[in-house]
């Protein structure tokens, strides 16, 4: 039941030559006739591709692609109750939201900066946090297996039940929470309704969600160092933090790279512990990411138009966020 | 000057001390690591077993453990057991759906060779970009006007396509070398009974990573469920204990064990399914 994520093993050489250039040994003086045959049966799997993928694509028209075309297309009308549209509204929800309208109500740009402080509270400290737990679970000691299984455990956990889990540890009922308050120095007596401390500790809980898949994904990275660089790098005398410092950390660069890009896309998308624990915009608004005002947009006011132009900007946000990605994983494959 | 034997012997005892003490000192932090990790199961199972009090301790009385809880909470939430009915029938079912999809969508992308392959590759990549927010409300209106609400259906069918699981098996049947496909082709092997009596068996590996990845995620499933389903029947066992959650506010010991209860099988799963789900994860992280 050990935990062995093996990164050679998961290399599936993908090499679109290979076909072709076994069509091209099998003879190099092509009889007419063959050419055709291939040219057939060349076809004839195209019957055959559309026949295999069109289940994939009938879901993927259905629930992918229409909606996200009509959400687009909703994010510029005004619509009724049943989502169907009124009277075409121009740009005016887009300028709205991003404080373009002169109208000096920022509440929406206020909610995409919510978001922005929820991700800098979560990423940096989870990917630390999953590091330090990875380098402890690279140690050969017996049952190791055991312990990376435990820091894994958060995987299997889903974010609602963490959340009600969560909401418990920071019940005002718990003398467990009077204590951290008082360590925090605050004169409220609930960490989830002090704007002061709301945020930061939906931003906690959420640390640990993002731990087992943080965790294994680091150690997974850890473990594709070649083991020899950190031979010959003991002979340099590179032990112990030098070690970590000058080969772990350069080498794992682009596996933090990969985590920092996920991690802040998940935290510009999370929802469900924010309905969980706070269920509202939370004290001031401190807790109002964007995700969830959109919610409120949608679900309580029922303004369809107008929660599908805020999903259009979140769509473009994450869109740059998956291009940076994308990026940044192009230059790791010239590193390795 | 060499060093005589005997203050080597005693270099090398050192050297094993130092070695045990390093081992010791491993295992001590390993254990804090876990106990921190591990520390919000802990107070969920010494909240539930501590009895219906309004102010629970940390820890539990040991003398007098209270398990009867997690009998009592069905009964309490006559519709728990249906929740989890609920969630099992539409994660197995999502899982197969996406195994069938992905597995036959993957084939015509990795072994076929047929004009505009790019162009469905790409139409599938594209589906990755879209995030659920884009889409959650249209979909959302679609399913409602269908009359698609607290059904079956409506729960399981938006999710029955996953690009992930298209490309991960892609993947997968790209390392099948094509003279496989070849001969068997030659031999008269049709190009259904290839996908079906060879490659699948080939690829167990690989469908057992996005069967159990699917599952874990479908299981723990939250938006989409709370916007569809109004009937309490019909919701799945993530909006189930949120919603008993706020039934039972000041009950904390039911809250733990409908919690802990419906963690069970995804918990379960993680350590049977554990090697498949890792390499499911890495997949994405450590390709290339």
């Amino acid at each position: 039941m050990s935990i062995t994520p093996d990164a050679r093993q998961e290399t599936p050489v993908s090499d679109p030559s290979s076909k072709s250039s076994a069509i091209a040994v099998q003879s190099p003086i092509e009889s007419g006739a063959t050419v055709t045959k291939n040219f057939s049966r060349r076809w004839q799997d195209l019957g055959m591709a559309l026949l295999y993928m069109s289940p994939a694509l009938v879901f993927f028209i259905v629930f992918t692609f229409v909606p996200f075309f009509r959400a687009i297309w909703l994010s510029f009308f005004v619509t009724d109750a049943k989502g169907e549209t009124v009277r075409f509204n121009d740009i005016k929800y887009y300028s709205r939201i991003l404080n373009l309208d002169g109208s000096g109500r920022s509440e929406y740009l206020k909610s995409i900066l919510t978001s922005v402080q929820f991700t800098i509270m979560v990423v940096p400290l989870g990917i630390a946090v999953s590091v330090a737990l990875a380098l402890l679970a690279t140690v050969k000691v017996k049952a190791i297996g055991i312990f990376r299984t435990i820091f894994t455990s958060s995987i299997a956990i889903s974010i609602a039940s963490a959340g009600v889990i969560w909401s418990l540890i920071y019940s005002p009922n718990l003398k467990l929470t009077q204590w951290i308050l008082d360590l925090l120095n605050s004169k409220s007596t609930s960490i989830l309704n002090d704007s002061a401390t709301a945020l930061a500790a939906v931003a906690f809980m959420s640390v640990w969600t993002g731990l087992g898949f943080n965790f294994i994904i680091t150690l997974a990275g850890i473990q594709a160092i070649p083991q020899d660089l950190y031979e010959s790098g003991l002979i340099d005398g590179a032990n112990g933090w030098k070690a970590f410092r000058y080969l772990t950390l350069p080498l794992l660069t682009p596996t933090l790279l990969f985590l920092f890009i996920i991690n802040t896309i998940s935290s510009f998308q999370a929802f469900t512990q924010f309905n969980v624990l706070i269920g509202s915009e939370g004290p001031d608004s401190s807790t109002n990411v964007f995700v969830f005002s959109i919610f409120k947009s949608f679900w309580s006011d029922n303004r369809y138009g107008f929660a599908s132009a805020m999903s259009v900007v979140l769509f473009v946000v994450l869109l740059f966020l998956t291009f940076v990605q994308f990026r940044l994983l192009d230059r790791r494959v010239h590193y390795s | 000057m060499s060093a005589s034997p005997m203050s080597r012997e005693i270099n090398v005892a050192q050297l094993r001390t130092i070695d045990i003490l390093k081992k010791i000192g491993s295992y001590i932090l390993l254990v804090l690591a876990s106990l921190i990790v591990l520390f919000p199961l802990f107070f969920s199972l010494s909240l539930a077993t501590q009895g219906p009090t309004i102010a629970p301790n940390l820890l539990p009385d040991f003398g007098k453990l209270d398990f009867s809880v997690f009998g009592k909470v069905f009964e309490q939430e006559k519709n728990l057991g249906r929740w989890i009915v609920n969630s099992f029938v539409v994660s197995i079912a999502v899982t197969l759906g996406q195994l069938v999809t992905s597995s036959l969508a993957a084939y015509a992308l990795a072994t076929l060779q047929f004009p505009g392959k790019n162009i469905f590759f790409f139409i599938f990549l594209g589906t990755l970009m879209i995030p659920w927010e884009a889409t959650i409300i249209p979909n959302y209106i679609n399913v409602a006007s269908w009359g698609w609400k607290d059904s079956y259906q409506g729960l399981v069918l938006p999710f029955v396509a996953s690009g992930f699981g298209i490309f991960l098996l892609r993947q997968y049947f790209l390392t099948i070398p094509k003279e496989l496909y070849e001969a068997a082709v030659i031999d008269g092997c049709g190009r259904t009974r290839y996908l079906w009596a060879i490659l699948l068996p080939l690829s167990r590996p690989a469908l057992a990573t996005l069967a159990v990845y699917t599952f874990l995620s479908t299981w723990n499933q939250y938006y989409w469920p709370l916007l569809i389903t109004d009937d309490p029947v019909w919701r799945t066992t993530q909006v189930g204990i949120t919603a008993f959650r706020s039934s039972e506010i000041a009950v904390f010991n039911l809250q733990m064990a409908a919690t802990l209860i419906v963690m069970l099988p995804t918990l379960i799963l993680l350590i049977l399914g554990q090697r498949q789900l890792v390499r499911g994860l890495t997949a994405g992280a450590l390709k290339g």
